[in-house]
């Protein structure tokens, strides 16, 4: 019986790749045609609640320079972190500056804008309340710009359309000028490149909303602080959308100004991928063990042998 | 259009899954377009969000107007490259200088000069001229990257090890064990010393530290390649709609009927080959 089982799991430990592309393809396929089925609860880590905290903070009428740094292939992951702090911000009245550091950065900044406007949550005004920058390319060059003279790189925003004319861009002409700095990052230039040649020279508050793969190399700027809280990956996502939708319902029983009361709060997207995402993680941990207990039983057999 | 892009969307996607089943002609078409799509997105958009208006905008302002010689010179020469360029594209060199409202710097005729060098590369007899817009890079970078690294990544990380002695047990605890990990990682790295006993123990724990950092680098990939999989998924299933025509059954099926006759067909060749 127990030569059995052993074989059992040894075959396991050589089964085709294929096979578990198939069985991870299904398993994130399900829970998202059918979330009824799996239903786990978020809940909130440390890192996105320090977040949530810190942006609450913050007067009306801050300004909140929102860098984009991530493209279509890592939209699923940083996207609903875009809508759900831009949802953040617009509640708590804080006038939103956007840039880009990467080409595609300025078309998901569109979308996420589009996104919320279209909610008609928000009496939001073009130039009063939000300015997108566009892209500049140079990467560390131009956040040393932002940092020193943001004049000197920007005469135009996105819509060609000059700074000098905006309203909202008076008195802002460098990173000082801003009360906190958001980084939503897929990679470099990103978080690390914010922290060292921006927010830390000119010591502004940062944070960032990066993918899951960067989460170890910002980590430690976390916990030191130069990083106030981290929305990690999706999971971030998740419970940062959580926090805001609570958030949002709760300013419009309460009738806050900036709120349409006959507006609906609307549900991010990440929440309902998490699901699919937890029950793949579960799969992939099997996966690990049993081919762990496959390549234990086959060592020591060749021992035997 | 919207139903194009659905389409697009839908065939890309399958093309470059098809990968997990061998490399196939789907899979080469959708890396060949995507590397080339994004090659040249990349160049066009950074030339008229930077190059045009940063570099152009400050030798050639609009604005600008001047009665002296060398001004006219100047612009003589914007002239010529506006007549010659003017037949490709008349936006790149507008009549009377490029509107992005920057006043004139002419120190801007530097980063021009390397970056003209730079494109020398293409011509073999002057490539070595671009070795001087490099110098410039490798050097402005490493110089830029000294002082911002040194203070973010080393004096502010080391400023933080210092234990708190007035915090929780708890917090210290964590604290204690982060500079227990500092000083065995660096000691790991540590090649002048032979790693033997008591230094060999130390190297050990750094080992110990540096698989965790590695599992959960491991697991926050994992977690992210996931990630990206529910994203495609996603869009897979809004565009299987009727909607969208139902792109993606459509899309699955014929791709599924084309690399079974290829399949077949490469398998077929390599016998006949095999036997001849």
């Amino acid at each position: 019986m127990n030569n059995r089982i052993a074989h059992i799991l040894l075959s396991l430990g050589k089964v085709d790749r294929k096979i578990i592309f198939a069985i991870i393809g299904i398993v994130v396929f399900v829970p998202l045609i059918k979330p009824e089925w799996v239903d786990i609860p978020v809940q909130i880590s440390p890192d996105s609640k320090k977040v949530f905290t810190e942006l609450s903070s913050l007067e009306p009428n801050s300004k909140v320079l929102l860098s984009f740094e991530y493209g279509p292939s890592t939209k699923p992951e940083i996207h609903p972190m875009s809508v759900a702090l831009l949802n953040h911000l617009f509640a708590k009245q804080i006038k939103v500056y956007i840039m880009a550091l990467w080409p595609d950065g300025v078309f998901m900044a569109t979308d996420a804008l589009e996104q919320v406007l279209s909610n008609n949550l928000f009496n939001v005004e073009e130039y009063v309340d939000y300015v997108n920058l566009g892209f500049k390319q140079g990467g560390e060059v131009v956040i040393r710009g932002v940092a020193s003279d943001i004049r000197q790189l920007y005469t135009k925003d996105f819509k060609q359309v000059s700074i000098d004319d905006i309203p909202m861009m008076s008195g802002v002409n460098n990173v000082s000028d801003f009360d906190y700095v958001i980084d939503l990052s897929a990679g470099t230039p990103g978080t690390t490149e914010w922290v060292q040649y921006a927010c830390d020279p000119k010591d502004v508050p940062f944070t960032s909303g990066c993918t899951s793969i960067q989460v170890t190399d910002v980590m430690p700027y976390v916990k030191s602080g130069q990083v106030r809280g981290i929305l990690a990956g999706m999971p971030g996502a998740a419970e940062y959308e959580s926090m805001v939708k609570e958030e949002l319902q709760r300013l419009q029983e309460e009738g806050f100004p900036g709120i349409n009361a006959d507006a609906v709060v609307p549900t991010g997207k990440a929440t309902g991928r998490m699901s699919a995402q937890s029950i793949a993680h579960l799969v992939m941990v099997l996966f690990i063990i049993l081919g762990n207990v496959s390549y234990f039983i086959s060592r020591r057999m060749k021992v035997k042998e | 259009m919207e139903i194009l892009g659905a389409w697009s969307i839908v065939f890309f996607t399958i093309c470059i899954f098809s990968y997990l089943f061998g490399d196939n002609p789907f899979y080469k078409v959708a890396e060949h377009i995507f590397v080339g799509v994004s090659a040249g997105y990349i160049a066009v958009y950074t030339f008229w969000s930077t190059i045009w208006p940063n570099l152009f905008g400050r030798l050639w302002p609009a604005s600008e107007s001047s009665d002296s010689i060398l001004m006219k010179i100047w612009y003589g020469f914007y002239s010529i490259f506006s007549f010659l360029i003017g037949f490709i594209n008349k936006s790149i060199f507008p009549p009377g200088g490029v509107d992005s409202g920057f006043e004139m710097n002419v120190t801007y005729i530097i980063p021009l000069i390397l970056g003209i060098f730079m494109i020398l590369r293409l011509v073999p007899s002057l490539s070595w001229l671009a070795r001087f817009s490099i110098a410039y890079i490798v050097g402005m970078i490493s110089g830029l990257k000294l002082y911002s690294f040194l203070n973010s990544n080393i004096l502010m990380q080391v400023k933080d090890l210092s234990v708190n002695t007035g915090a929780s047990s708890w917090v210290i605890f964590n604290q204690l064990l982060i500079i227990v990990g500092v000083i065995a990682g660096l000691i790991y790295f540590f090649f002048s010393m032979e790693h033997k006993g008591f230094i060999g123990k130390v190297s050990r724990v750094g080992i110990f530290y540096l698989m965790i950092k590695f599992g959960a680098s491991f697991g926050f990939a994992v977690m992210g390649r996931i990630s990206l999989l529910i994203g495609r998924f996603e869009e897979l299933i809004q565009y299987s709609s009727s909607d969208y025509y139902n792109a993606t059954p459509a899309i699955i099926l014929f791709i599924i009927i084309s690399l079974t006759v290829w399949f077949m067909m490469s398998k077929n060749k390599e016998k006949t080959e095999m036997e001849v």
